[in-house]
């Protein structure tokens, strides 16, 4: 599903900073895998590479068998529409919009009309348990019920992966046991997940853990949860 | 993909972007509302002034002079200064037939009378006049008809009598067919008229009579004497370039010193009218200029508020960017909120501004006049509103090239 190949990502600056050297990782279809590491490992670097929210200097980086590399914007924007699913710590919902509106919004801009794209949005809330918060705002709902929403939003595409940057970050642990195990579903129907988290408890709780470290994946556990 | 622009969700979104800042969107759209209007109101007004101006004119020849007597003030050819210089007969005819150019004319006798009609009586005046100066000064005539070339030179014992004359001699009845002893001589009313233009030669026709100059010379006992003498100048030639012939032909019968300026003087309307007119380009472009100002005060506010709707909005657009907005979604999003904005509280300027045109105008208008034409053209009304609508979109580009650049990471990272 990913594939990374001698990917390098340097900042440019006075003193140029090489955050990615010569990364080499591979997902398969299906996966539950955390990325972790310090700040400042790269790991958020790496992150927006997956995401087609950054790009690199050097290498080669599939995604689902498509090679992402030096897109317009406009190609860049459409391949993330159609292919990825983003999760953030900061919900980042559009606040005057209500929970039905903001998951419908990814289909809006592939252009669905309102109401097959209300009707899917609907279709994720449901599978979300969130069908009775579809009218309410996100300022009336609680963090765990707004990131259910993101999660949704970032389904309602049927995405080849799901890219999640901290998603329990701003939660509570009742709470965050509660989205990760709404991960662990979604990749128990097959859904291929990538979390970034400085959480050990939810590495623990993914199938394989990718530490990066300066800039360089140390290990890669495979074990089994 | 396709743009977002033909979606009823944009305008929903547009409408609630809008909606969610009352105020702000409310002051916004009132400065291009008062751009808009004022522009309109502005170039519309000076107009309408301008007709109020121009209709003080009405039936009043602009190309209009003047040629008046008086004393010599240098003694020439034997004579001493002081002479009083007579208009009559001869001059008349010297001018006629010396001076070209020359369209209509008609010497001028004025003079107090008392009118009698039973018993009213009134002290009022006449104006002997020649069939031209109908044309020179064209009155509106309520009842009867003008006086012609024949009653002149017949000397016809006819007279036009001024409308506010008339119901004061003549209350409650047509003066049309009576006759009225003018100091002791009847004379037959052929005409009522009222005086179109609040210019007039020798006193205002409302309260006079209008008789045949030849007819009040008989009557009044002036023998082939005239007051004064009007002219217009033919297309082409201004009542100025006339007065240096008149003056020889004057100067023909008359012991009159080339240089003598109070022997002979001029009068020339076309030279008022000229001012008036320049005056008039002013205020056009006054009223331009002060017009462009507000509008471009208007779009600079369209375009400052875009900018800080961008810079409110960074971090959702990131969020938009992230999940699949192209830099175009966005442009055209933020685009169409200047552009809505412009053109509603655009139109409704032109809209305001028309109405207060509408009722300057009904205000203004006098009975027989017409209104002044306190208005603005269609085609004006839409080059204003088109003008504010591809300036308020330009005032918007800049931000919405700037929400263009706004890269998904960076933005989201904004708290």
């Amino acid at each position: 599903m990913i594939k990374l190949r001698k990917v390098n990502k340097t900042y440019p600056g006075i003193v140029p900073l090489h955050v990615l050297k010569n990364i080499d990782l591979d997902i398969a279809r299906g996966e539950l895998v955390a990325i972790m590491g310090a700040s400042g490992s790269g790991k958020s670097t790496l992150l927006n590479i997956l995401g087609i929210l950054d790009n690199y200097d050097s290498g080669d980086y599939h995604l689902d068998g498509v090679l992402v590399k030096d897109l317009n914007e406009n190609r860049a924007a459409e391949l993330r529409n159609r292919m990825i699913g983003f999760v953030f710590q900061s919900f980042n919902l559009i606040g005057y919009k209500n929970a039905l509106e903001n998951v419908a919004l990814p289909l809006f801009y592939q252009g669905v009309s309102r109401r097959k794209r209300n009707a899917m949005a609907m279709e994720q809330l449901e599978r979300m348990g969130l069908a009775d918060r579809a009218h309410h705002l996100p300022g009336e709902m609680s963090g765990g019920q707004k990131q259910r929403v993101a999660i949704a939003r970032a389904l309602v595409t049927h995405p080849s992966i799901i890219l999640a940057d901290e998603p329990t970050g701003a939660l509570d642990s009742h709470t965050s046991q509660e989205v990760m195990q709404v991960f662990r579903d979604l990749n128990a129907e097959g859904m291929t997940t990538v979390i970034v988290t400085h959480d050990p408890g939810v590495g623990a709780a993914t199938n394989r853990i990718i530490r990066i470290s300066d800039g360089m994946i140390t290990n890669s556990d495979e074990k089994n949860a | 993909m396709k743009l977002a622009i033909f979606d009823i969700e944009n305008w929903r979104e547009i409408g609630a972007t809008l909606a969610r800042n009352k105020t702000r969107t409310l002051l916004t759209a009132f400065g291009i509302f008062w751009g808009t209007a004022m522009l309109a109101m502005l170039l519309g007004g000076s107009q309408g002034l301008e007709g109020i101006m121009r209709r003080q004119f009405a039936g009043f020849a602009t190309n209009t002079g003047g040629a008046f007597t008086g004393t010599t003030s240098i003694a020439y050819r034997g004579f001493n200064k002081g002479m009083t210089v007579q208009l009559d007969d001869r001059d008349v005819a010297n001018i006629r037939r010396t001076v070209p150019h020359i369209a209509m004319s008609t010497p001028v006798n004025s003079r107090s009378v008392t009118a009698v009609n039973g018993s009213h009586s009134k002290s009022t005046r006449t104006i002997g006049v020649e069939s031209d100066y109908f044309r020179m000064m064209e009155p509106i005539v309520d009842e009867g008809r003008l006086i012609n070339e024949s009653d002149v030179s017949r000397a016809r014992k006819v007279a036009v009598i001024g409308r506010n004359l008339a119901s004061e001699l003549f209350p409650g009845e047509s003066p049309v067919g009576q006759y009225v002893s003018l100091n002791g001589v009847f004379m037959r009313i052929i005409g009522v008229v009222a005086q179109k233009s609040d210019v007039s030669i020798a006193g205002r026709i409302d309260e006079s009579f209008i008789i045949p100059v030849t007819t009040g010379q008989r009557a009044f006992n002036e023998g082939n004497r005239y007051g004064f003498f009007i002219y217009t100048a033919e297309d082409g030639h201004t009542p100025a370039e006339l007065q240096k012939g008149i003056r020889r032909a004057v100067s023909l019968n008359h012991p009159i010193h080339p240089a003598d300026e109070s022997a002979i003087s001029f009068m020339d309307v076309s030279e008022m009218f000229e001012t008036i007119n320049n005056l008039f380009i002013g205020l056009a472009i006054l009223a331009f200029f002060v017009g462009m100002g507000s509008l471009m005060a208007g779009v600079i506010g369209v375009g400052n508020i875009m900018w800080i709707i961008v810079k409110e909005r960074t971090r959702e657009i990131g969020i938009r960017r992230a999940i699949g907005a192209r830099p175009v979604d966005i442009v055209v999003q933020i685009l169409s909120e200047s552009v809505l904005l412009t053109l509603v509280a655009g139109t409704s300027g032109v809209v305001f501004a028309t109405i207060v045109l509408a009722a300057a105008d009904k205000i203004t208008s006098v009975p027989g006049f017409g209104a002044p034409g306190f208005e603005i053209s269609f085609w004006l009304a839409v080059v204003i509103v088109a003008t504010f609508f591809v300036l308020g979109s330009a005032a918007g580009t800049v931000p919405a090239l700037k929400s263009m650049k706004i890269k998904p990471i960076e933005a989201m990272r904004e708290k």
